[in-house]
């Protein structure tokens, strides 16, 4: 090209670094180095010397800015630039052109606002007036809003759309300039001329836009011309006076004619201005406005006073006082477009003025969001903590996106609060409520051995609607055991082990998040926390404080389960417990208890559990011996208290002094067998005593038979039964709160079974008097062997004698030896039928008693007991006497074959 | 001749170089005539347009920056 220049490329550079800079050449040198190096650096592009790719960049680039006019004329210049041919590098020239190609519609890159307002106009001035003007778009939702704020309104982040308004018309003044830097969202670009017109009236706005607006002082104003809207003649009042006035109205301020009665409790309209009817209807449509802002302006202005609020509703409260400021800034914006009309006092035609019904459209979509934020004050009054919570969630569940997108940001806001006490809760266990306001409420009367019963509960009112009750008892039982691993079981590991600590709801975004995944998200943290708690608590408990081992000792001691031990016992006892109930001393007994527990495989056991081991004497009543008042006893201490609480000891004793009555008399049993079986063969000499051997043998075995099943009875059905159901649940446990109710479960069941509980009171007398019966027969046969075996003794002396007397070769007996010694066998053989009838008397009455207690234990609702009617009468034998038997073994049996 | 062909050629210059302008005030790129002829004659020269275009950012922000700070 022979018409440029053929400069070299610095001094170009020098002479392009003094245009742009508009200095002259020693102040750019700085800059020129900077350039060169540059330039110099960065020899060969590193894109591809595409022109056709470049063109279609631009051509992008000027359709994503909605320019389709400027791509056509693009590709019309493109055109003819190839056809001129004078460029070599085309490719270069476009592709430098396209960089620094900027988007008129992008902020500049200096922030202030002088700048950037006077920035706009040229940019704008100069540009092909091919910007389409749109109508407005509806405010934003909340998700867009939040994102890149604008450089000028930093504030407008997480509230309502109020001030957002679109462009309702081509015409006239919108707030429109305001926003002009907005990315695509707000819309209509305006013509170079109203912006010029514009420009003055932003630049006055920016630094007031913050606060709301006091009300221009009214003196001031001068009479503005009459408008065409106004139809009244010279009395009424103009469309403008009624527009200040609403103005006034919006922010709850009394107009010169619009006033609040508070009797109708609404705005009125002054009676005695003069006023055409659609204006006077437009005016009342618009102060309703006033009215709704009145109301929450109300209820925030109150609760803020309220100390004792709590922090859900200071958030409550804060949050609406966002939405408020949002109104503000809108009433901001119009009476600054009124005042603008003021200050230039010209008309500039009845499109730019701001009438009633602008007012109306302009003020259609925050009346909405008011009347929402009313409602919601108004459900709301008296709430507070996570009542306040349910009611702002039940307001969510609308199908109007605006109204739920409204309530969720709010509800977001609000359950903040609560959400922190909860983790607080449940990662820390800590609880710091002064307000009352969370569900887990802490009674601080309560001492450290009721920890775990007593301490925490749950608030119902105060569990927002959502959280299920399920998560509720979870988290409760996750701090539960937090404090009671701190507290009782003296474990100082910090929470932080135990759950890995998940990232908090650090700000209301989080809690967003955390509401509109509740089932999932939330529901997986409480879930992890609770597993990992509840398990490190196991096993502490498991570990430390062997709480499985004492379970079983329990068993093995208090329900007899070591038979051994208990056996060995009862054998030294025996002689000591004979004796009256005051003579008997505890340490005596103790170290009988000890020595038993060495001799038997008792002594194997951990030390833990037989130092815990010991006797405890009952209340001793008149008339009692050692067997009335012999106790077991286990002590329990610290966190095992809370399993073996004190009515879980008390139950324990009463079993165990049911169970040790009945092994006592299988042991009496015992011992009368053994008697029996030993004299029978010695009183065989004796015939007149067989009948009455005979009858101790029956009874006996009744007895036995008896006792036997009863023995089983208890040992297996009951016992084992109920003991094997309490493992499998321990042992399946996830929580400490099972493994309690599992305990009780087992005690309950135990007790009803063993006929301790108050249904079965009757059969317990029933068993109690056949304990009594055969006590009594022991004493009796007791009675009767002894004087059986005296006179047996005699009789072998006086045979002794005899023999004797004969080995001396003198008579065998004389005849008055003789006859005394029949006499006194005659006395004997009297004594006999005594005895008989005594016997019979007492084998009557047991079985009298045992029928009556057949009889009970047919009409029990427990099945197991029913079978044991027919083991213990498994030949019919009472049945055979008693008609009432008859009946209702007859009965059953018949409906048992139909049955299987 | 030489004249009348030179003439041509100025005047295919001129309207090169109109076009050009044309093509840079549709883009908004902020140049003037005089700065977009040296930038032709740059980037016929040889250079690097990211290169240079990335200069002129420069320039252009050292120079506001000179202006907010004067103010």
């Amino acid at each position: 090209m022979a018409a440029l220049d053929q400069k070299s490329p610095n001094v170009l550079l020098q002479s392009l670094c003094c245009r742009i800079t508009g200095k002259s050449e020693a102040e750019v040198a700085h800059q020129f180095q900077y350039a060169v190096r540059v330039v110099g650096s960065n020899y060969a592009p590193t894109i591809e010397r595409d022109e056709f790719l470049v063109s279609e960049k631009i051509k992008k680039e000027l359709l994503k800015q909605r320019r389709e006019g400027d791509a056509a004329l693009f590709s019309e210049l493109h055109r003819k630039l190839q056809t001129q041919g004078v460029l070599k590098h085309r490719w270069s020239v476009l592709y430098l052109l396209l960089s620094l190609c900027e988007d008129p519609r992008k902020p500049s890159r200096v922030g202030s606002y002088g700048a950037l307002f006077a920035q706009a106009l040229p940019r704008d001035a100069h540009s092909t007036p091919f910007y389409c003007t749109r109508p407005g778009s509806l405010p934003l939702s909340y998700p867009e809003r939040s994102g890149p704020g604008a450089a000028q309104i930093s504030t407008s982040m997480g509230t309502s759309g109020i001030s957002s308004l679109g462009v309702y018309s081509l015409n006239g003044p919108t707030p429109q300039p305001l926003l002009a830097g907005h990315p695509p969202q707000t819309a209509g670009q305006q013509l170079g001329s109203r912006l010029a017109w514009a420009l003055p009236n932003t630049s006055a706005l920016a630094p007031t836009s913050r606060a709301p607006l006091g009300p221009p002082p009214l003196s001031t104003r001068a009479p503005r011309p009459r408008h065409d809207g106004d139809l009244t003649g010279e009395l009424g009042v103009g469309e403008a006076a009624l527009v200040r006035d609403i103005l006034y109205v919006f922010q709850g301020i009394d107009g010169k004619f619009i006033k609040m009665s508070n009797t109708d409790n609404c705005y009125k309209i002054d009676s005695k201005v003069v006023l055409c009817k659609s204006l006077r209807d437009t005016s009342s449509r618009l102060a309703e406005l006033g009215w709704l802002h009145n109301k929450i302006r109300k209820y925030t202005d109150l609760r803020s006073l309220d100390r004792a609020f709590g922090l859900v509703g200071q958030s409550f409260c804060a949050s609406l006082h966002q939405e408020l400021k949002e109104y503000y800034r809108l009433l901001a914006v119009l009476h600054s477009q009124l005042q603008v009309e003021d200050d230039q006092g010209v008309n500039l035609g009845v499109e730019s003025s701001l009438t009633l019904r602008r007012l109306l459209v302009w003020t259609y979509d925050p009346k909405v969001r008011l009347k929402t934020l009313a409602a919601l004050v108004d459900f709301c009054q008296g709430r507070k903590g996570g009542e306040l919570a349910s009611a702002v969630h039940a307001y969510g569940k609308t199908g109007d996106p605006q109204m739920r997108a409204l309530v969720q940001h709010i509800l977001s806001l609000v359950s903040h609060p609560i959400l922190n006490f909860l983790y607080r809760w449940i990662y820390d266990g800590e609880l710091e409520d002064t307000y009352h306001e969370f569900f887990v409420a802490s009674d601080p009367t309560v001492k450290t051995d009721r920890l775990w019963h007593d301490k925490y509960s749950l608030r119902k009112s105060m569990i927002p609607t959502f959280i299920t009750m399920d998560q509720a008892r979870k988290v409760l039982l996750i701090g539960k055991s937090i404090n009671f691993l701190h507290q009782v079981c003296h474990d100082r590991t910090s929470p932080g082990k135990i759950t890995p600590a998940s990232k908090s709801t650090d700000s209301p975004k989080d809690a967003a998040e955390l509401l509109s995944d509740l089932e999932g998200a939330f529901q997986g943290k409480i879930d992890a926390a609770y597993f990992e708690t509840s398990k490190y608590l196991l096993n502490v408990l498991n570990q430390n404080y062997l709480l499985l081992e004492h379970l079983q000792a329990m068993r093995r001691y208090l329900l007899l389960g070591q038979g051994d031990f208990i056996r060995h016992l009862m054998d030294l006892l025996k002689p000591e417990l004979a004796r009256p109930a005051t003579t008997l001393y505890q340490h005596n007994l103790t170290g009988i208890l000890e020595t038993a527990v060495r001799a038997t495989n008792a002594q194997y056991d951990n030390a833990e559990i037989l130092k815990r081991l010991d006797v405890r004497l009952l209340e001793v009543s008149p008339g009692d011996t050692g067997w009335d008042v012999f106790s077991l006893d286990y002590h329990v201490e610290g966190p095992i208290a809370t399993v073996f609480t004190r009515e879980c000891m008390s139950h324990y004793l009463r079993v165990f002094n049911f169970l040790w009555r009945a092994k006592r008399m299988e042991y009496i049993l015992t011992d009368i067998w053994k008697g029996q079986m030993c004299n029978a063969k010695l009183l065989k000499s004796m015939p007149e005593l067989s009948g009455v051997l005979h009858q101790c043998h029956i009874l006996a075995n009744e007895m036995v038979h008896f006792i036997h099943q009863m023995q089983y009875y208890i040992t297996f059905e009951v016992l084992e039964c109920c003991w094997d159901e309490l493992w499998n649940k321990v042992e399946k446990a996830q929580d400490l709160d099972h493994i309690i109710a599992a305990h009780e479960g087992f005690l309950d069941s135990v007790i009803s079974r063993c006929l301790l509980d108050t249904n079965s009171r009757s059969l317990l007398n029933q068993l109690r008097a056949i304990f009594d019966q055969i006590i009594e027969f022991q004493s009796a046969q007791d009675s009767l062997y002894r004087s059986a075996l005296e006179e047996l003794t005699l009789r072998l002396q006086y045979e002794e004698r005899k023999k004797q007397r004969d080995a001396e070769g003198e008579w065998g007996v004389t005849a008055e030896q003789e006859a005394e010694e029949n006499r006194r066998i005659q006395e004997f053989q009297e004594t006999i039928p005594k005895m008989r009838s005594q016997l019979r008397i007492l084998t009557h009455f047991y079985q009298g008693i045992v029928q009556q207690f057949l009889v009970l234990i047919m009409t029990s609702p427990d099945e197991s007991l029913r079978f044991l009617s027919f083991r213990l009468d498994f030949n019919e034998h009472y049945r055979a006497r008693d008609p009432r038997l008859r009946a209702s073994l007859g009965a059953t049996r018949g409906r048992r074959p139909s049955n299987i | 001749m030489a004249s009348s062909a030179n003439a041509n050629n100025m005047n295919a210059v001129r309207e090169t170089m109109d076009v050009l302008l044309e093509i840079s005030r549709l883009l908004n790129t902020g140049l003037d005539m005089e700065s977009l002829s040296i930038c032709v004659r740059l980037c016929e020269q040889g250079i690097n347009p990211e290169a240079l275009s990335s200069v002129i950012k420069e320039l252009r922000k050292a120079s506001d920056s000179l202006k907010a700070s004067d103010n």
